[in-house]
């Protein structure tokens, strides 16, 4: 018989094999890591992490047993010396086959029950007995998350505010591809689908700020979407859901604030929507975003306009960028000036005009954009003095109505025959008339204002939201300045 | 050449799924019930039926060493399976003239990609069909290597049962298949 | 298929001999198949490994800029991609075209040129992938390339289209081969053996063979649909034409975890044969680790679902997924108890092969029991799409997989090329693998835990992450090194060549029964098998009784007088070619000359045909037109060239 030498092997593989039970257990010492499934803090995600510890545990067993029954038959029955004896040749044993078919099934068995009495308590729609329970739509876009609440209307991105201890019940969507709804700490994930609605709830037990990150793969910015969950007690809670629709006090004229609110309106303002706090604001702001989102798909590579993030009370908020760094002055003028050095890919550089520039960095000097940046962070529910968040002009003051328009159309439409995200409004009073049968020049412009969906000319993206908010006089004024324009 | 066909039954399985969980999901027309014509599809199955009569006239010519009988037999089938396939290019025009195709709607991507797939191994029948005609007409394909034309004819008796199963599945059940309910919602 | 004996005019002389880059073209020795499989897949796994260590290296500290996101999109798609397409499947491949005809006592596949097809249409397919790295269009939609994010508006490069025209031509050598494995394990194997009398590998190559005809097929229509949605504009994941991307995971997965078999069966087969070798006794409740290694393939097709617990399918779908994926958990049990009950009161040499294959057994329990953990949907939840499943399925592809296939190395390299690799340097490839491995892999179901995602680029630097990642790529780096460790073991076994005998190991099955390396007949007569482990018990007639002595179970057990007849013969092998075995097999061979398949160069002619058909699809429709002639030329070639040249008329 021919034989190799073989060098013999000592206690090695035990000491090895050991390395993998330590590290195992050492897994149970990090519930502090903000992302942990351990330490939690809501009954679904504490539930689930007590069915993965008790098959854990069931786990370790089974590791334990068979693991050293491998060690011990290795060493046990390892081959001495050179010895050629040969071991009975044995052909097995029914007996102890039946007994390790059953025996992995009834362990099975054990951690099925469980495992499908969790199913039907979480996945079988939101209990209503345990509070009154809270809607919230999150939809999920290349890469941020938006949150809507349609009971009391109110639309905000990347940071969640929910209320302790009371159920929450989410309906998930996706207007993109498919991202997916994961708070460690409160609730494992559920996918969010374009089209095909899903559902998730949860309960938060703790007041505080929670991680959530996206979990499924959804494209080059896949690592940076993330964002928060903020737990608030039940009065802070109400706080914000009033906050919410508490338009923010108006800048004082000349100062950064009034600058910065006229470069966002300028620069910003046809993606990001900041002042969805009136009435009527919610239901316009859905139907802005989707024609944002349908004029992006019309045209991937040139678009001007895409779906935003909606940052009515931004200055509240403690991150930047769904979630990836605190927001302060610093943070924010950084992500203007380069938003990609921040979230890679994002589609704000990408598609904004102001980013148009050979090095893809924003149109505007570094005082402009502070002014922008020290804007938005002021943007916080207002002391309630004035609530008409634009000028009205003050009475018997003159509206300049040139400066209305630059302020807030010029970002969509030139003053000459150019197309920009709108028509060009050359000559607008002359065409104007003849549009609509039985509606005059003023009437069909005022109209278009404030109902522009009304009458889309069929080229253009649906896309422009009503301007009521201007306020009468304004709008008049804007209509006679229109029909100068030739 | 079974298991081979066993491979094929997956692969027309999993379209012939994907056809019956997108049924009469189409958001918009034309739907199945506004554009199938049963009976002209009845007369094309009809014709591939009778290919497979051909065939196994043809194998029986062939091992009872009737040459010419047997090539006659096998172009039969070369035939039959021409018009088949004249029939589809046909159906296919008129549905792309009704405003049918491919992108319209799912029934249109199920429809035409299933049938198309179909097509492509009737016609890969048909090219190797003729093959065989011809070499029976040379005298090369004789009764002792009849399993050649057994095993082609496997194939083509295959390709017609698929052919039935989608008949029933596109042509019978979803003959009456309109739009989903609430589609007309989307388009007001 | 077609022998019809219609002429086609040559354009080359049909190759001959056994020298020479044209023999290996033209090659249908299912040996040297075997071993271009083997070295383009190990070359394969050297680039896929390089990927990981790229990956390992920009997550080894938080917000890394090693590599930028879209490069790190590819790098994952394509690791994925390697490993699985192109090298634990094709290596699988490699030890069945070596070893079935060896072991059934055959001397060549059933279909020898669609074998060489096979191969040379895997080369085309693995190329094509590959060349996206060089025409910048890697792939970076994962390799499970999920719509709507692989469909055209959300990934409009052409990297998907790579990977899709790529993936359907590995799948047609996939299914050519299995095909082929099918044919010849049914219709090929030496005369009294039985199915029940068959190698355990052989079965599991069987079972791998089924799964790989009846999977492939629906990894095509999946990469058809998606192809045609993204260049013809159809709807089949399109959700504003009626399409649902949820469709795609249920097409994918029904592929995908069938898939997840073949990977991991055929390793099953290889340290089925390793352990029973080494420990000295037969393999532990034979018909036991057969049936379970069918029901897994056969229970395979019903827990697809497992992969989509987050998809939002439903309580219902959930639960019975649930059980079904669970009870999957029963027959690997049994595998795995048989496998100790082989080592137990066995006389164990712990050389590399064993110690592989030992470390197949206990890192293979670790991914089980991982697995176990997220067949709780529930439990999922939070595991799904974490570093957790990662680590999972790792340990059962890498500790499992792919330990197996090196234990099958070890093995059977004495077999394979008549040389020892050494033994000293394997035991450190040995253990710089198994160390390098845990330590990458065992902190990753912590950072799983600990609520890292997959497939990210990067990660802040206070979620207390970056330990963990730390050491999985200092185990990275380390396991690495066990490859290269065996790389030069390749090397210093071919210069100290030490030869190896026939039977190195004192092995048990048929392929110990001929020369180290096989002749190219493999068999000088084909073997007359009378018992599971022929081989052996031809070797050892006395432990027959032994072995079937009290076999309660078993309808072979010989009488006493085969018995008798059996210790009569004394048949102790003779080897290198000898006349293994009893009397037969005189009939087809009568002249004394053994008949094999000659050369033919239309099988890598066709596969030409079919890349060009690939690379049409990446550049430009007219250059199918191209493909064309290449396609026709070598399809009727075949069809009408004789087997074998006729023999000159010997008088």
């Amino acid at each position: 018989m021919h034989r190799v030498s073989k060098p013999s092997i000592s206690l090695r593989p035990t000491l090895l094999l050991l390395a993998p039970i330590a590290l195992a257990l050492l897994a149970a010492c990090t519930p502090d890591n903000a992302q942990s499934t351990f330490g939690t803090a809501g009954p679904i995600a504490e539930d689930q992490a007590n069915l993965f510890k008790f098959i854990f545990w069931i786990a370790v067993v089974v590791f334990v047993l068979v693991e050293g029954a491998i060690i011990y038959a290795s060493i046990r029955y390892r081959q001495r010396s050179d010895s050629d004896k040969r071991p009975h040749q044995t052909h097995g044993n029914t007996r102890l086959e039946i007994t390790w078919t059953i025996i992995p099934a009834i362990i099975l068995i054990a951690v099925a029950v469980p495992t499908l009495s969790q199913i039907w308590g979480q996945q079988n729609g939101v209990p209503t007995d345990q509070g009154e329970v809270v809607g919230v739509e999150a939809i999920g876009h290349q890469w941020w998350f938006e949150f809507r609440y349609p009971d009391n209307e109110i639309i905000t991105a990347n940071e969640l505010h929910i209320p302790v201890n009371r159920p929450v019940a989410f309906k998930l969507n996706s207007q993109d591809v498919i991202h997916s709804f994961w708070v460690p700490k409160i609730a494992g994930k559920v996918d969010m689908v374009p089209l095909n609605d899903n559902f998730i709830w949860m309960i938060g037990t703790e007041p505080g700020v929670f991680y959530g990150q996206c979990a499924e793969f959804c494209g080059i910015a896949h690592a940076h979407m993330r964002f928060r969950v903020i737990v608030d007690t039940e009065e802070d809670y109400q706080a914000w859901l009033k906050g919410m629709h508490t338009a923010p006090d108006a800048p004082t004229p000349g100062s950064p604030e009034a600058s910065g609110q006229q470069l966002f309106a300028v620069n910003c303002s046809s993606c990001h929507t900041n002042n969805s706090t009136a009435p009527g604001s919610y239901a316009q702001e859905i139907s802005t975003q989707q024609a944002r989102w349908n004029g992006w798909l019309e045209d991937t590579e040139n678009a001007s306009i895409v779906s935003a993030p909606n940052l009515t009370h931004f200055g509240d908020r403690l991150t930047l960028g769904a979630g990836l760094k605190d927001l302060n002055h610093d943070s924010l003028v950084g992500w203007i000036t380069e938003p990609s050095s921040v979230k890679i890919g994002t589609r704000m550089q990408q598609h904004a005009a102001v980013y148009d520039t050979p090095d893809g960095r924003a149109k505007l000097s570094a005082s402009e954009i502070s002014d922008i940046a020290t804007y938005l962070l002021s943007l916080k529910p207002g002391t309630g003095a004035a609530a008409e968040p634009v000028d009205d002009g003050g009475a018997g003051t003159a509206i300049d109505a040139e400066a209305v328009f630059i302020t807030n159309c010029a970002t969509c439409h030139s003053t000459g025959a150019d197309k920009v995200v709108g028509p060009g409004l050359a000559g607008i009073g002359e065409r104007a008339s003849g549009r609509v049968d039985g509606m005059s020049a003023d009437e069909y412009i005022e109209q278009s204002i404030r109902e522009p969906g009304e009458f889309i000319v069929p080229t253009y993206p649906a896309v422009m939201v009503s301007w009521s908010k201007l306020g009468d006089d304004t709008i008049d004024a804007l209509v006679t300045y229109l029909k100068t324009l030739k | 050449m079974w298991t081979f066909l066993g491979s094929d039954v997956m692969f027309f399985g999993a379209f012939i799924a994907t056809y019956l969980v997108y049924r009469g999901r189409s958001l918009n027309g034309p739907y199945p019930s506004e554009i199938l014509n049963i009976p002209v599809t009845s007369v094309s199955t009809f014709v591939l039926l009778m290919s497979s009569l051909a065939m196994v006239l043809g194998l029986y010519y062939l091992r009872e060493g009737q040459k010419n009988k047997a090539t006659l037999w096998i172009l039969v089938v070369v035939l039959l399976g021409s018009v088949f396939m004249g029939f589809q290019f046909v159906e296919f025009r008129e549905f792309a003239h009704e405003g049918l195709t491919p992108r319209t709607n799912i029934f249109g991507t199920t429809f035409f990609i299933l049938t198309g797939i179909h097509g492509a191994h009737v016609t890969i029948g048909v090219i190797w069909m003729a093959f065989l005609a011809y070499s029976s007409h040379r005298g090369k394909l004789r009764a002792d290597n009849s399993l050649d034309l057994e095993i082609a004819g496997l194939y083509w008796h295959f390709v017609d049962i698929v052919w039935i199963v989608i008949f029933t599945v596109i042509y019978l059940i979803s003959a009456n298949d309109g739009p989903p309910p609430g589609a007309e919602l989307l388009h007001g | 298929m077609t022998t019809t004996s219609l002429t086609f005019p040559r354009l080359f002389p049909r190759p001959k001999g056994y020298a020479g880059i044209w023999s290996w073209i033209g090659t249908v020795d299912h040996k040297r198949i075997g071993t271009l499989y083997g070295v383009t897949a190990f070359i394969w796994f050297l680039v896929g490994g390089i990927e990981a260590l790229l990956m390992r290296i920009q997550l080894a500290k938080a917000e890394n800029t090693f590599v930028d996101p879209e490069t790190f999109n590819q790098l994952f798609t394509m690791h994925g991609t390697t490993m699985v397409f192109l090298v634990i499947m094709p290596l699988s491949a490699a030890f069945f075209n070596w070893l079935i005809p060896l072991q059934i006592g055959a001397r060549d596949v059933a279909f020898p040129r669609l074998n060489a097809m096979s191969f040379w249409v895997f080369l085309a397919g693995s190329l094509i992938i590959n060349a996206s790295w060089i025409t910048g269009n890697a792939p970076n939609g994962g390799w499970f390339g999920y719509a709507p994010y692989s469909g055209v508006t959300f990934n409009p490069g052409m990297g998907m289209t790579y990977w899709i025209v790529g993936l359907n031509i590995l799948g047609v050598a996939s299914i050519a081969a299995g095909l082929n494995f099918i044919v010849t394990i049914l219709n090929m194997r030496a005369p009294g053996m039985s199915m029940f009398k068959m190698p355990v590998f052989t079965w599991m190559t069987l079972v791998t063979s089924i799964l790989l005809v009846l999977a492939m097929p629906i990894l095509a229509v999946a990469g058809i649909q998606l192809q045609t949605d993204r260049v013809y504009g159809t709807n089949f994941f399109n959700s504003l034409g009626g399409g649902d991307p949820v469709m795609w995971q249920h097409i994918f997965w029904l592929f995908g975890h069938p898939e997840v078999y073949i990977l991991i069966l055929p390793a099953m087969g290889i340290v089925s044969e390793v352990l029973p070798t080494f420990s000295r006794k037969p393999l532990f409740g034979y018909p036991f680790v057969v049936f379970a290694g069918v029901v897994i393939g056969f229970m395979g097709w019903f827990v697809w679902s497992h992969h989509m617990f987050t998809v939002g399918l439903g309580p219902a779908a959930n639960s019975a997924f649930a059980i079904s994926t669970m009870l999957i958990g029963v027959p690997t049990g049994i595998k795995i108890f048989n496998w100790i009950g082989t080592m137990w009161r066995g006389n164990i040499r712990l050389n590399t092969a064993m110690l592989f294959s030992i470390s197949f057994v206990a890192m293979f329990t670790i991914g089980g029991l991982s697995g176990v953990m997220h067949a709780a949907p529930t439990a999922d939840a939070q595991q799904q799409d974490t570093y957790f499943v990662v680590a999972h399925f790792h340990y059962v592809l890498v500790g499992g997989s792919l330990l197996g296939i090196f234990s099958g190395i070890y093995y059977w390299w004495p077999k394979f090329t008549g040389w020892y690799l050494n033994e000293k340097l394997g035991i450190a490839n040995w253990a710089l693998m198994f160390i390098g491995f845990n330590l990458q892999f065992a902190p990753l179901h912590w950072v799983g835990l600990d609520g890292m995602p997959r497939r990210i680029y990067t990660y802040a630097e206070n979620m207390g992450w970056e330990g963990t990642n730390l050491a999985a790529s200092i185990g990275g780096f380390i396991l690495g090194f066990g490859v290269l460790v065996f790389m030069v073991n390749v090397l210093v076994s071919r210069m100290q060549r030490k030869v190896a005998p026939a039977d190195p190991w004192d092995g048990r099955t048929l392929e110990w029964a001929t020369s180290s390396p096989p002749p190219p007949h493999d068999f000088d007569e084909i073997p007359q098998v009378e018992y599971r482990d022929d081989f052996w018990f031809k070797k050892y007639p006395e432990t027959i009784a032994e072995y079937y002595g009290h076999g309660d179970d078993d309808p072979a057990v010989p009488s006493g007088a085969q018995l008798d007849e059996a210790v009569d013969e004394e048949s102790v092998p003779v080897i290198s070619g000898g006349a293994y075995g009893a009397e037969a097999t005189e009939s087809e061979h009568g002249h004394g000359k053994i008949h094999l398949p000659d050369q033919s160069y239309y099988p890598f002619i066709l596969s030409i045909g079919l890349a060009i058909f690939g690379i049409a699809f990446l550049t430009d429709g007219l250059v199918l037109f191209a493909g064309a002639p290449f396609f026709i030329w070598g399809l009727l070639g075949w069809s009408m060239e004789p087997v074998n040249d006729p023999e000159p008329e010997t008088p």
